[in-house]
């Protein structure tokens, strides 16, 4: 009917009060643009945490931890040995679903060569540790099964250990190093490991250039009582699916200890503090963004119920000229909703340049996609629908004969 | 010829907090096809809301309305909408013209309403008339751009515009001064004798005057 008088008159609308219309959308047109920076910047980031899951070990990979210890555990929980290196070689043996299985110990011992000496973090484990996490020797070569049946007394070294032990990683090479007070070969030095969430958030694998690789084997003989372990890390089939090896895992292990006292989980299910301290800066955006568009959304209602009673007269002509309520109900929601799509526009542009700076500065990816314009605008649109209904439902029930007696 | 108007026992009774306002008390008034009659009365005897009802800007508490033959007595919303937009023109005494429109669009706005009526229709109507009425230098003109008696005009073009069966103007000549009053009296004047059925409600007996026939309102009531 008169969709396109009611654009004009929206247009017009703005035009007449540039200022106060403006004033008005501020509220929509700073949530807008909060919220199309958080989409742009969660956007980058979550391209990011997918680099960062591949590089740590990729989808598929599965971690089991023992269960915090119940406070009045039972006489089976007592019972059970915990995670051990022989369920480890169990599960490798039996689960058909597993591509690989690698056990870890942990452990912080003293390391010496000549007269430096630090206390640092000593990682015992199997071969498939290194596939697992896809990591490579710079120089010589990772852990061997024959390292493991042997219980040798050999070591790979970080590359950050390598380098304040002997100067460069090249030179590390079969020199012996004194790890908890015993003698170790070094075979091989690890390719140092690098990830960047952003320029100014430093190096997310720096832990792992920071530490020694011996055979699980060697350590729980020599640093450890029993043979439990630290960490558990499997790395499903792909034919079969992480769930799937999840399940087959349980059971095994449930039947070797006769309870539940471990957990399962897929990689990726916890984000590094890096990711939750993002996860926190978009929530709050985020809910500055809502609370904008929640109080834009008032405000405009407000102006618009000013300007309906200002044109009561108008509505009552169009009336009498044989408008419905239903007519001029659609007359002013869609004179408001082109007032706020015009708000959503100028919050694109400022979220667009909001998300360029902060881009910018702190040297992160994030791009403003179509999508994110798309529902920019799409949500100044919804807040305009619901902030035009009371006015438009004043407007609409007004009576003809008073509307037109008014002022 | 049957007539265009006729009304019996017309009620309305306005609710005041706890107290009922009779402004009419059983109106019966008829208005034959091509009449020019003219409703006057002092304020508050209830021309005005005997010319909202009979213009179906309101319904009646009581009483039967036909207008062109049909019951319009017992209709609301919609269809009361639709009866003033074909059946009735009306004429107000400020023009109530839509300031963002121009004269063009403000002349086509009734058939806007109607539906259906294509766009190179409407421009041609509201052209027709506006040349009609001497007024086809201004059709691109806002309505701020116009004296008075071209205001009112361009108002009664619109009044006009959809054929209505019946023109109802309410004080059409109260906002304007002697000579542009006089001008659009005499285009008042023109219509009737072009055959269009006039009903105009004022308060100024030379006015009222020029039409065929008065009615006059007193308490409510039809008085001569």
């Amino acid at each position: 009917m008169t969709i396109y008088e009611s654009v004009l008159a929206g247009l017009e609308e703005v035009r007449r009060h540039l200022g106060q219309t403006l004033l008005s959308l501020l509220g929509l047109i700073l949530g807008t643009g909060s919220i199309v920076t958080v989409l742009a910047l969660f956007g980058g980031q979550g391209e990011l945490t997918q680099q960062f899951i591949e590089e740590v070990g990729g989808v598929g990979t599965i971690i089991v931890s023992d269960r915090d210890e119940a406070l009045r555990p039972t006489a089976r929980e007592l019972a059970s040995k915990r995670l051990t290196y022989r369920d480890a070689a169990f599960l490798k043996a039996r689960a058909r679903s597993l591509l690989a299985v690698s056990p870890g110990w942990a452990r912080n011992l003293a390391y010496r060569v000549a007269d430096v000496s630090f206390e640092g973090q000593v990682i015992g484990t199997v071969p498939d540790y290194a596939f697992i996490n896809d990591i490579r020797p710079l120089v010589g070569r990772y852990l061997s099964d024959l390292d493991l049946r042997q219980r040798a007394r050999v070591t790979v070294l970080g590359w950050a250990y390598a380098d304040s032990l002997f100067g460069t990683a090249p030179r590390a090479l079969h020199q012996l190093v004194s790890i908890g007070d015993r003698s170790f070969r070094v075979v091989g030095v690890m390719e140092r490991e690098e990830f960047y969430f952003a320029a100014w958030s430093g190096n997310a694998l720096a832990y792992r250039n920071r530490r020694a690789y011996i055979p699980i084997t060697t350590a729980q003989t020599l640093f450890s009582p029993d043979d439990r372990l630290s960490f558990l890390t499997l790395k499903a089939r792909p034919e079969h699916g992480a769930a799937a090896a999840e399940t087959e895992v349980t059971s095994l292990l449930f039947a070797r200890h006769g309870v539940e006292d471990f957990d399962i989980r897929a990689s990726g299910q916890r984000g590094s503090e890096d990711q939750q301290f993002f996860l926190l800066f978009n929530f709050i955006f985020l809910v500055v963004g809502v609370v904008s568009l929640f109080t834009g959304g008032i405000v405009i209602a407000n102006i618009m119920l000013a300007s309906v009673v200002e044109r009561v007269r108008e509505f009552g002509t169009r009336m009498a000229l044989g408008a419905t309520a239903g007519g001029i109900f659609t007359h002013v929601l869609a004179e408001v909703v082109v007032v706020t799509i015009l708000g959503g526009v100028l919050g694109l542009a400022l979220g667009t340049a909001l998300t360029g700076t902060v881009a910018h500065f702190m040297q992160m990816p994030a791009v403003v996609t179509p999508v994110i314009a798309g529902s920019a605008i799409v949500t100044a649109a919804v807040v305009g629908l619901l902030a035009g209904i009371y006015p438009a439902l004043r407007a609409a029930r007004l009576s003809p004969v008073e509307a037109l007696r008014y002022g | 010829m049957a007539a265009l108007i006729a009304a019996r026992g017309l009620t309305k009774t306005y609710r005041l907090g706890q107290v009922d306002v009779p402004a009419l008390r059983g109106v019966d008034t008829t208005v034959d096809a091509g009449e020019f009659v003219a409703i006057v009365g002092p304020s508050g005897s209830g021309k005005s809301t005997l010319m909202h009802i009979l213009g179906c800007l309101d319904t009646a508490t009581a009483g039967s309305y036909h207008l062109d033959g049909e019951d319009v007595s017992r209709f609301a919303g919609k269809r009361l909408a639709q009866v003033r937009n074909r059946k009735v023109g009306f004429v107000f005494q400020t023009f109530n013209l839509m300031p963002r429109l121009n004269v063009e669009e403000n002349v086509a706005l009734p058939l806007k309403y109607r539906g259906g009526v294509p766009r190179s229709e409407r421009r041609e109507r509201a052209r027709a008339l506006l040349e009609r009425l001497g007024l086809s230098h201004r059709i691109g003109h806002r309505p701020d751009e116009l004296s008075g008696g071209e205001r009112q005009r361009v108002a009664i073009a619109r009044a006009l515009v959809g054929s209505p069966a019946i023109l109802m103007a309410d004080e059409p000549t109260g906002n304007l001064d002697s000579h542009a009053g006089a001008e659009v009296l005499a285009t008042i004047e023109e219509l009737h004798r072009d055959g269009h059925t006039i009903v105009m409600v004022t308060h100024d007996a030379d006015v009222a005057a020029r039409a065929q026939r008065t009615i006059h309102i007193a308490d409510g009531r039809v008085v001569a």
